[in-house]
């Protein structure tokens, strides 16, 4: 009996060259413009509310200025308060501390999770383009696009913030905030991309372990927020190491990191004076210089322990090292993501579906 | 399907194939049956066209080795030749019994049926004792034409 | 000599401590129509994973399309799979899964591709959500017709089916058989309908393979013999018996014999169609020590590696 066998003509070659990268490009784009639109309208919308909401506050911050720096004005105290109550809600960041992690999670998690959730990876994975290339020619170009939009809208955000934290507003005691304050810090220069980058990458092999994409997105939710604490908490403020002073005049824009006092070299108290010192030299109460503006200096306490033969230690970080621990979370989130992406990959190529 | 057809650039078979699943008899045999039948009661001639595979298959949604198994039985059997590129052609006729011998194989037949019919057979009986010795008949003469060469074509029997 | 289209020995797969496949062996050779044929939970569509290269095996080897390795580029390149359910993207219309195969692979005929879904009537913009379940089936096999694979791999494909549709779907299969040359490997567990178009069977149950070879051959293999149940036991330790079935006064026996082998005095032999061999075969407990799988002729490698 003959059996219909191949037709000769067919290539014999075992060894195929790999389908060009670009054949990609229309396939991640087709899936997975929802999400970049979305992200975009949703950046872009949320730009134009800072914006309008900055002018107000840029206008606010101006008038502050003015009449803080003519001394002998009477409105200059209580520019703080007012500053701060300008759209009060986003003065201290918090709420904008979400955006990335959403960002992330609503576009990073489904990419894996909704094909192995709905079974389409059955397709996908058997086409010639090859499983682990497929992944990684919808991750790469999905994560840079996400963190270019998430850099390009965080420019928004360095400007409304401007006034919180310039060095000015803290000589003029019109701000508390520091550049390093938790709130803010991510929120400018390259932070916000870089977290946005995180978070998706997070989202990704979320979606590759998890494989549905709900619980994908909850996950990588946790995993953002356990991330942002702890590098918040513990690991940036390690970056370099603080500089240490018994100089009492510390810029106002300063991270301080930790207060302690000595006297006659050795070491007495941290943070603040106990009470029965207090009593003894300062019975005026705690109560220091005020910058003008309303906001308090930090140099209360030791003006009056000074005398008596007390030392404050200060260890903070300034101002001018902003960038550079920009760099440096900014270059450990991106080779973080890259692992988490390689890693996602790793798991494409080796895992039994 | 048409997409499935291949273009009739000229004239296609004058038959076309039908098949009956419930018959008990293997697909194979019955498109070797129905050429048969075709030419005997002239719809085929020598010369003609049998269908091609492609339209066979896209019609009967059956396995395309099944159509050529049965074109390689007529070949054997003398009445199809293929032509490399074209397609199978019928090459002869069946033998015809003359007229004649047609009544007295059919006079032959009825003496046979009252026969049966006076011993007891209803219609049925006849019917499958007919069968049953015609299957004889046929399993008597193939295994005298196979002789020996059988053995070689059956593998993996333990 | 023609290469095998799949080639597995002692395959076997894990899933936690479930072996949904064990000591898997079958050699399938190029050219023909394999049907894959067992009850639920006997590892079929474990196999298609394997060779569509989805899931990698716990143990043994498998190679595709004369050697290469499961799951590699070329085997990816030559193999278009069609998974049970047809898994289809919702959203994309049908134009659009036809750009995306495109871009997938490396052959597409994109106007056979169109026509066809032409001639089924599955208009071009509509999203594959929106299509019945016997439309997306017949999308999804378009799809991997147009890629012109060597080897087509089709899950349950006709579960979601109508008649016609059915009967149209086995159409455009074999008619690509027959243009092209595609071999094809299908898991079924209707029987009836494979008979007209399986001429490879593999039989599995519970993870093994219980009979697995051509199907003319297999059947030229067996013989149902009836006669009087008394005598059944007497001829049961002669002949290769596969099963007996008895009532009181008359026994069946499904053995193993060829049509030359002589029939027992006051006997009948019959020969015993696909559905019944497939169903004897079924039921058996025992993976059957037998016929094996048909290695394609001239090839002796039967390197079993068991790796617990």
């Amino acid at each position: 009996m003959t059996a219909l066998t191949v037709s000769a003509g067919r290539e014999e070659d075992a060894s195929l060259r790999p389908l060009p990268w670009q054949r990609m490009a229309w396939v991640t784009w087709r899936q997975h413009r929802t999400p970049l639109v979305s992200v975009a309208v949703f950046l872009g919308a949320l730009a134009v509310g800072i914006w309008v909401a900055g002018r107000t506050t840029h206008h606010v911050y101006a008038a502050a200025v003015a009449a803080c720096e003519s001394r002998n004005s009477l409105a200059c105290p209580g520019m703080a308060n007012t500053l701060l109550g300008t759209y009060g809600f986003l003065s201290n960041g918090f709420i904008l501390q979400g955006v990335p992690v959403l960002i992330g999670a609503f576009a990073g998690a489904p990419v894996l999770a909704r094909e192995l959730e709905t079974g389409t990876f059955r397709y996908a994975w058997t086409q010639g383009f090859g499983r682990w290339r497929w992944t990684l020619a919808k991750l790469v170009p999905l994560a840079v696009m996400l963190a270019a939009a998430a850099g390009v809208f965080s420019l928004v955000l360095d400007w409304y913030y401007q006034p919180y934290v310039a060095e000015g507003s803290q000589a003029l005691g019109l701000t508390a905030y520091t550049p390093f304050f938790p709130g803010l810090f991510d929120l400018r220069g390259i932070g916000f991309a870089a977290w946005t980058l995180v978070a998706f990458a997070i989202g990704a092999l979320a979606g590759m372990l998890i494989r549905r994409v709900v619980p994908a997105i909850v996950a990588t939710l946790v995993a953002y927020a356990a991330l942002a604490f702890a590098v918040g908490s513990w690991l940036r403020p390690a970056y370099m190491a603080p500089v240490v002073t018994s100089n009492l005049n510390v810029p106002g824009s300063a991270w301080v990191m930790s207060q302690w006092w000595t006297k006659g070299g050795r070491f007495t108290f941290a943070g603040s004076p106990p009470q029965n010192l207090l009593n003894k030299y300062c019975p005026n109460g705690p109560a220091g210089p005020v910058g003008p503006g309303g906001m308090p200096k930090t140099t209360g306490l030791a003006e009056c322990l000074t005398p008596h033969g007390y030392t404050q230690w200060t260890s903070y970080q300034p101002a001018s090292r902003f960038w550079a621990f920009q760099w440096i979370e900014g270059g450990w989130l991106l080779v973080l993501s890259a692992l988490l992406i390689a890693a996602t990959i790793w798991l494409v190529r080796r895992r039994a579906a | 399907m048409d997409i499935d057809k291949q273009s009739n650039t000229g004239a296609g078979s004058p038959i076309e194939f039908r098949l009956d699943p419930a018959s008990g008899v293997p697909t194979y045999l019955q498109l070797v049956q129905q050429v048969e039948h075709a030419l005997r009661l002239g719809y085929l001639k020598p010369g003609d066209q049998l269908p091609k595979v492609r339209d066979v298959v896209a019609a009967l949604a059956i396995n395309p080795n099944t159509v050529l198994k049965a074109y390689k039985e007529l070949e054997t059997k003398g009445l199809a030749a293929g032509r490399p590129g074209q397609g199978t052609f019928v090459q002869a006729t069946l033998s015809q019994v003359a007229l004649p011998e047609l009544a007295g194989l059919r006079r032959t037949l009825l003496g046979w049926l009252a026969s049966a019919d006076a011993a007891g057979l209803d219609e049925d009986g006849m019917v499958a004792l007919f069968t049953s010795a015609l299957r004889d008949f046929h399993e008597s003469r193939g295994s005298r034409t196979r002789g020996g060469a059988a053995g070689d074509e059956t593998e993996g029997v333990a | 000599m023609s290469p095998n289209v799949v080639e597995a020995s002692g395959l076997g797969k894990r899933y936690g401590s479930t072996w949904a496949l064990r000591e898997c062996t079958v050699a399938i050779p190029e050219g023909h129509v394999a049907a894959l044929v067992g009850p639920n939970g006997a590892g079929k569509t474990t196999l298609l994973n394997i060779a569509a290269g989805l899931v990698a095996p716990s143990a043994g080897e498998v190679t595709v399309l004369g050697g290469r390795p499961a799951g590699s580029p070329a085997a990816l390149d030559g193999i278009a799979f069609v998974a049970q359910d047809t898994p289809m993207y919702k959203n994309l219309s049908a134009r659009d899964m036809l750009h995306l195969t495109r871009n997938l692979n490396r052959r597409f005929d994109q106007p056979y591709a169109e026509a066809r879904l032409g001639e089924l009537g599955i208009p071009l913009k509509r999203k594959a959500g929106k299509l019945s379940g016997g439309q997306q089936a017949q999308l999804a096999l378009t799809l991997a017709l147009a890629r012109r694979p060597r080897l087509l791999v089709l899950d349950e494909p006709m579960a979601m089916l109508d008649p016609i549709a059915r009967h149209d779907f086995m159409a455009s299969v074999m008619t690509a058989m027959a243009a092209d040359g595609v071999s094809v490997v299908l898991s079924s567990h209707v029987l009836a309908e494979l008979e007209r178009v399986a001429d490879y069977l593999i039989l599995m149950s519970r993870g093994c393979v219980q009979l697995a070879g051509e199907v003319d051959d297999l059947l030229a293999a067996h013989r149902m013999l009836t006669g009087p149940a008394a005598e059944a036991d007497r001829y049961a330790g002669r002949l290769s018996v596969v099963h007996t079935s008895r009532g009181e006064a008359q026994a069946h026996l499904l053995i193993r014999a060829s049509a030359d082998d002589p029939v027992p005095p006051g006997w009948e032999a019959h020969t015993v169609g696909l559905e019944e061999l497939a169903l004897v075969y079924l039921r058996e407990p025992a993976p059957a020590v037998l016929p094996g799988p048909a290695r394609a002729r001239g090839q002796n490698n039967q390197q079993t590696e068991v790796t617990k």
